[in-house]
């Protein structure tokens, strides 16, 4: 048993977006940064071309066909980039990773990079001194846990852990132990019902539309309507002042710069476009209705003005009515792979309560938290709220409760664990080293349920 | 009595009572010279005076961060005794300045020898970034500190660092003489030069190119200096004052991977949530710390916006554009109709060395408003909760 003294428990939790890293007792995160890495490949010239060639496959693939292919490569070994100052500066022939796949760590060399910079360059701590919370996957499985529990004794030799899921941790930063928590998040959408603190295995409800993928949709369309106008990413172009207050946009062209690194600094201007302007419409999106709404221009960074028309309820309503996804162009493959299976979030509401208990199913009714980053869009809640009275049985009296802050909702599953981390009663129930030695890492799943 | 305010810095340490309005009244570099004492085999420091940097001299503070404890304590004891001149037994109020990114545990240790070991009556910890924001008269902006150890980016938003948005890059002052000293002995080889001497020799005559065209002009050919060394030696310095200056706005010249110090800027406040922050944010910036109080070129037909009287040997025209300027065309290059970064003047009333001595004089205006309101780290409190109050009152 750990007791835990003044020394402050480190709260991680690690998304298919951003990692958030910080000290358990602070309100917000010290560090955010994205959770994908800069990889390059350091082998001799030859293997680097071949690298070239299959490293789209590569940064697809799971833990396991990686390593198959590391094994045809002699004297393997990759540069990983982490973090905003890192991943920003743009170097050639840099591969964008990805550390989750599906909501699930897919690359654990990533995933220990990640780590590292959150632990050792961010937060400057030494984690030998401090106890983690590491927040996880409401659907995590037993394997990773164990995984991840071996790698951070055995790698980082803390004194102690604690795997939390990241619906409980939701339901505590709202101060309730009975709750139905709708995670937008960037890789996916997680619908997770909490009675008294313990997650229902059998009421997880997930689909994969997630703030990438709405960012992916916004930034198809505007490449499809705006032929003049382009999102250039910022590496590409400088300004030149030509003569007192006026500048020139000079094109400059990086030959060696990978297509996974032009697309991810493309989406870092989609996403902030995404941000300024799209709203939740009131009700579900009608192409013809929202035709002749005045557009909202947008800024782009090398100076260019484009005019946001009816995207801006387009996009935000395909957490809704995911069907529209079809008229997206350059979305097909999606619709393809999940077919029939993507369903709008109310669906999934209902859908997760029906899979439990009756008794329970009122409470969950009236206390919907909404969280993630996706979630912070404005109208959201409302809209859900609106489509859930519609579709819910009579009795029941639905109320969607969401933080007013945008910030607050972003980092919600963080802010539970600081709280959870801070208190009394916690303090017993971590995960110690002794227990790990003396168990195995296979305790896990009797420690942290 | 007035509360002291510290700034420990890489090179130089800044100390004196928190009278507002003026520069720091004790500006000793951060050295330490050891003497083993036979007798009883233990080392006291003393500080070193700054005309013998010798050989064995201890800085110990490295890149910002205190890296020999007992140095450091040495060294606090000779300004609060020798130079504030506290009597033992009545020592007053502290105000510290901190670098951004200072661990936990190095702000405990801190708060833990004032008051254990110095037995202050009262202490207060900030962050530089913050300090340096008030002493130009302001609670938002974002302030660029390129010293000797360390570049540190904060936006500032209403008196709180934007921990997600800081940026903290390895290269400075210290980088900028170790390439003057590289630069220097492929030009002159005979002459043999210590880092003393570089130091020296980039302060005297680093300088900022206009731009990096202009920057491509000098190098490829540019008048030549002989400076005579205090040991009667010659050295010419051709080009190498001008890649001094530029190598901040290019990294590369450093050998580092990244953006120019202006660009990183830029960045650093787009990170900022929320996004209507950032346009407040960008134009108010304030560049401070000693290595940003560069002269640059002088012209006779530039519009003048800064300029550093300096008398030397060798002519000169009248106006002089600063690294300031040049860090202000580098960053609305990077701008956009709407989003143009600005640098802020300190106000008129200010000193001289507003600029270099920055994070102090914004202790000296924070001490006023701190310790009347009891709002710092009393020895009560310290007392009784031990050193991580530090965390809870100081943030």
């Amino acid at each position: 048993m750990y007791g835990g003294d003044e020394v402050s428990a480190v709260v991680v939790d690690l998304g298919s977006h951003s990692c958030k890293a910080g000290y358990a007792g602070d309100d917000a995160p010290k560090a955010v940064f994205p959770a994908v890495v800069g990889s390059i490949e350091q082998t001799e010239s030859s293997a680097l071309m071949k690298a070239e060639g299959d490293s789209d496959a590569k940064a697809a693939d799971t833990k396991a066909s990686t390593k198959a292919a590391d094994a045809e490569k002699t004297n393997m070994g990759r540069k990983l980039f982490v973090g905003n100052q890192a991943l920003g500066f743009r170097r050639d022939y840099m591969e964008v990773v990805p550390a989750m796949k599906d909501g699930l760590i897919a690359d654990w060399d990533v995933v220990e990079a990640i780590w590292d910079h959150a632990l050792r360059e961010r937060l400057l701590v030494d984690p030998k001194e401090h106890p983690m919370l590491l927040a996880e996957p409401s659907f995590n499985t037993q394997k990773q846990r164990e995984k991840t529990v071996e790698l951070m004794f055995e790698k980082y030799q803390i004194p102690a852990v604690f795997l939390a899921k990241n619906a409980v941790l939701t339901s505590f930063a709202s101060g309730r132990a009975t709750s139905l928590v709708v995670d937008c998040g960037g890789g996916s959408t997680t619908v997770a019902a909490v009675h008294d603190g313990y997650v229902l295995n059998k009421a997880i409800v997930r689909s994969p539309i997630g703030g990438e993928v709405l960012t992916d949709c916004l930034l198809n369309i505007m490449e499809t309507k705006n032929v003049v106008v382009s999102i250039r990413p910022r590496f590409s172009f400088k300004r030149r002042e030509v003569r007192s207050g006026e500048f020139e946009i000079i094109k400059q062209d990086f030959p060696n710069t990978t297509e996974s690194y032009c697309k991810y600094m493309q989406r870092v201007v989609a996403a902030d476009i995404k941000e300024a302007v799209c709203r939740v419409p009131d009700t579900t999106f009608d192409e013809n209705g929202y035709a002749n709404l005045p557009t909202t221009p947008y800024e782009l960074p090398d100076g260019q003005t484009i005019e946001v028309g009816a995207e801006r309820f387009k996009i935000p309503d395909l957490l809704f009515s995911p069907s529209l996804i079809q008229t997206i162009p350059g979305m097909e493959k999606l619709s393809a792979e999940s077919g029939s299976n993507l369903r709008g979030l109310p669906s999934m509401v209902i859908d997760s309560i029906n899979k439990c208990d009756v008794d329970i199913r009122r409470e969950l009714f009236s206390s919907i938290l909404l969280a993630g980053g996706t979630a912070a869009m404005q109208q959201m809640k409302e809209r859900l709220e609106k489509e859930l009275m519609e579709e819910a049985p009579q009795a029941a009296r639905v109320k969607v409760l969401a933080s007013g802050n945008a910030i607050e909702r972003r980092f919600s599953v963080w802010i539970g664990g600081s709280i959870l981390a801070s208190l009394g009663s916690f303090q017993q129930m971590w995960f110690s080293k002794a227990e790990y030695e003396e168990h195995g890492s296979a305790y896990v799943q009797r420690k942290c349920p | 009595m007035e509360a002291a305010v510290l700034d420990a810095g890489s090179k130089y340490l800044k100390a004196g009572l928190a009278v507002p309005d003026q520069d720091p009244s004790i500006v000793i570099p951060t050295a330490m010279t050891k003497a083993i004492d036979e007798d009883l085999g233990k080392e006291n420091g003393w500080l070193s005076d700054e005309s013998q940097w010798l050989h064995d001299t201890v800085y110990p503070i490295q890149r910002g961060v205190v890296k020999d404890w007992d140095a450091m304590e040495d060294l606090w004891r000779y300004v609060f005794y020798t130079d504030l001149g506290w009597e033992v037994g009545s020592e007053g109020q502290v105000l510290m300045a901190d670098p951004l990114l200072t661990s936990k545990t190095l702000k405990e240790k801190t708060v833990q020898i004032m008051f254990e070991t110095f037995n202050v009556n009262g202490f207060y910890a900030v962050e530089q970034a913050v300090l340096s924001i008030y002493a130009v008269g302001r609670i938002s902006g974002c302030a660029i500190d390129i010293g000797h150890g360390k570049i540190d980016i904060a936006p500032v938003w209403e008196g709180a660092v934007q921990h997600n948005a800081v940026k903290r890059l390895e290269v400075s002052g210290q980088d900028l003489t170790f390439l003057l000293g590289e630069e220097l002995e492929k030009s002159n080889p005979q002459t043999k030069l210590d880092s003393s001497t570089v130091e020296m020799l980039k302060e005297t005559y680093g300088i900022t190119a206009d731009d990096q065209e202009e920057y491509a002009k000098k190098a490829e050919g540019c008048t030549t200096v002989e400076h005579t060394l205090p040991d009667g030696q010659t050295i010419k310095i051709g080009k190498e004052r001008y890649t001094v200056g530029e190598a901040l706005f290019q990294p590369s010249f450093l050998g580092v991977e990244g953006y120019s110090v202006a660009e990183q800027l830029v960045r650093s406040v787009l990170l900022c949530v929320p996004s209507e922050s950032q346009k407040p944010l960008i134009e108010n910036i304030v560049l401070c710390g000693g290595t940003s109080t560069m002269k640059g070129l002088w012209k006779s037909n530039t519009i003048v916006e800064h300029f550093q009287l300096v008398l030397l040997g060798w002519k000169r025209e009248m106006n002089a554009i600063g690294f300031d300027t040049r860090f202000q065309k580098e960053a609305s290059l990077l701008g956009t109709p709407s989003f143009r970064p600005s640098i802020i003047k300190p106000p008129e009333y200010m000193p001289e060395n507003t600029m270099k001595n920055s994070a102090w004089i914004g202790g000296a205006i924070l001490a006023k408003v701190v310790f009347p309101q009891n709002q710092h780290i009393t020895k009560a409190e310290y007392d009784e909760s031990g050193p991580s109050i530090v965390h809870r009152k100081c943030y």
